[in-house]
């Protein structure tokens, strides 16, 4: 366990200090936008109102690794950016890098154990009253009821592999930050902005993190697909819209295999498999580019809960999709975003594995 | 139950020649199986076998050369991890796992391919129709 540092610092001041001290020259970060018109992830220089800034704010409106990697992906920025992500948007970001499709040179990651953040439905943000309760339950370590349902069922929560980590969970947001620097870049931060006194005692989660285990049990089995007829229950309404893979981090490629020619059939297709089945739902493949996509992104899903805000038909996606996702995870023994060395599980092998695959 | 289907992926160097071997010596062998030649076994994607179990397939046979004799000396491990993931994957969506099977059938094994695909017949004529077969709404 690293240790942890009383800043002494709001979040405000800290992004000033990082400014004025010359660790950064940008900053990526939910930031209220002007006029209050809403909140989104926006990439920030000095001379900003850092005041703006809302890092901890509980609302994903895209996940964050997607707007990294675009701005890392073709060659990593000249000097220094600090970047706020939350731990799931950390680990997709890992992913993403690993797949050559963001660069972390010069990127500094900065996250905080992250208590959830509220559906974003129809661009509706929480009440002042749902905020201040979300306040109470990151103080108590306790889960928040109206957050996200894979949030809810969260247990990689810690800010694992950043820069600089930030313990709010047990203190609340409008504390000084509590810090701790695991790598050899958060350390030179540190050092450059001087944190190297008052140590201070991490928070117990034991409670909560044995809460949200049991919740992430609760909810498999209420998502659980256990034969033909429950997979179309619960896939009736899609209209294969596709946004869930265009939200989803993983998801990255820019001309989808699903939408690709492979799956643009001819006449004479439709008309041999009418002739053995008499009605055809259309489009085809509808629930089949579920199962496609699961394949793709499975081994890599990060749990972030995009595809089900977007879909709209309201379709558990993302919880069934933690589920799907954490048993190819299982098979390989694989963690997604845990450790950029780690070779995706499909590009590595054992010689001696997974024998009872094989008959 | 009627008209089994069967897609068999089977790699070039190994099981294809196999089946090719129990062709010429005259093996009878159980006919539902199609046959889809691939390079290399490591050639198959998950999104094969989804693909054709969701499709009306009743079962898919993936064949490839034993552990430590890939033609390219290491596509199978790669196959064994493809087809592990289209086994959990189907786990996950309520398929039945039993109609994937991957099985290593050198190339001189003739016999043995036909002992394969009469085990794997059997299987599929156990588990009965795939139930998307006559499934409309997928």
């Amino acid at each position: 366990m690293e240790k942890i540092y009383d800043s002494q610092m709001n979040v405000h001041d800290f992004i000033k200090a990082m400014f004025e001290k010359n660790i950064v020259s940008g900053l990526g970060a939910l930031t209220q936008l002007p006029d209050n018109k809403g909140i989104s992830y926006s990439l920030l220089s000095d001379g900003f109102d850092f005041q703006k800034c809302m890092p901890f704010y509980p609302v994903m409106p895209a996940n964050a690794a997607i707007a990294v990697s675009k701005l890392t992906r073709e060659t990593s920025p000249s000097s220094p950016i600090a970047v706020f992500l939350r731990p799931c948007e950390l680990r997709a970001l890992i992913e993403l890098t690993k797949i050559k499709q963001a660069r972390l040179d010069n990127l500094i990651l900065i996250s905080f154990d992250c208590s959830g953040v509220f559906p974003f439905k129809d661009g509706k943000y929480p009440t002042e009253d749902t905020l201040k309760r979300y306040d109470q339950s990151i103080k108590e370590a306790k889960i928040n009821d109206t957050i996200r349902q894979v949030c809810k069922g969260c247990e990689n929560y810690q800010p694992e592999g950043a820069d600089i980590a930030i313990s709010i969970i047990g203190r609340g947001v409008h504390e000084s930050l509590a810090l701790s620097f695991a790598t050899e870049k958060g350390k030179s931060i540190q050092e450059k902005m001087g944190l190297t006194a008052s140590e201070i005692q991490p928070s117990t989660i034991e409670q909560l993190t044995s809460d949200k285990k049991r919740n992430k049990q609760e909810l498999f089995k209420n998502t659980q697909i256990s034969n033909l007829d429950e997979l179309l229950d619960v896939f009736d309404t899609c209209i294969a819209c596709r946004a869930c893979s265009y939200v989803c981090p993983i998801c990255y490629c820019k001309n989808c295999y699903f939408d690709s020619q492979t799956f643009q059939y001819y006449p004479e297709n439709y008309a041999q498999r009418l002739n053995k089945k008499n009605t055809l739902r259309l489009p085809l493949d509808r629930i089949f580019f579920h199962m496609g996509r699961l394949s793709h992104m499975g081994s890599s899903c990060v749990a972030c809960g995009m595809c089900s805000d977007v879909c709209p038909v309201d379709i558990p996606v993302s919880e069934m999709f933690k589920a799907g996702g954490q048993n190819i995870q299982g098979v390989f023994n694989y963690q997604p975003g845990q450790n950029l060395d780690e070779p995706m599980p499909l590009v590595t092998y054992q010689e001696k594995e997974l024998h009872e695959m094989e008959d | 139950m009627n008209d089994i289907k069967i897609v068999a992926f089977l790699c070039n160097w190994c099981t294809y020649t196999a089946a090719d071997l129990a062709g010429t010596s005259r093996l009878k062998y159980e006919p539902e199986v199609r046959i889809i030649r691939l390079m290399c076994s490591s050639r198959i994607d998950p999104v094969f076998i989804l693909k054709a179990l969701m499709d009306g397939a009743d079962g898919v046979l993936v064949g490839g050369c034993a552990p430590g004799d890939c033609h390219y000396s290491k596509g199978n491990y790669y196959a064994r991890r493809k087809v592990a993931v289209a086994k959990t994957i189907a786990e996950s969506m309520g398929i039945n796992t039993e109609r994937i099977r991957l099985s290593w059938i050198p190339a001189s094994e003739g016999p043995l391919f036909a002992e394969v695909v009469n085990e794997f017949t059997e299987k599929i004529k156990e588990l009965g129709d795939n139930p998307t077969k006559n499934e409309v709404y997928l």
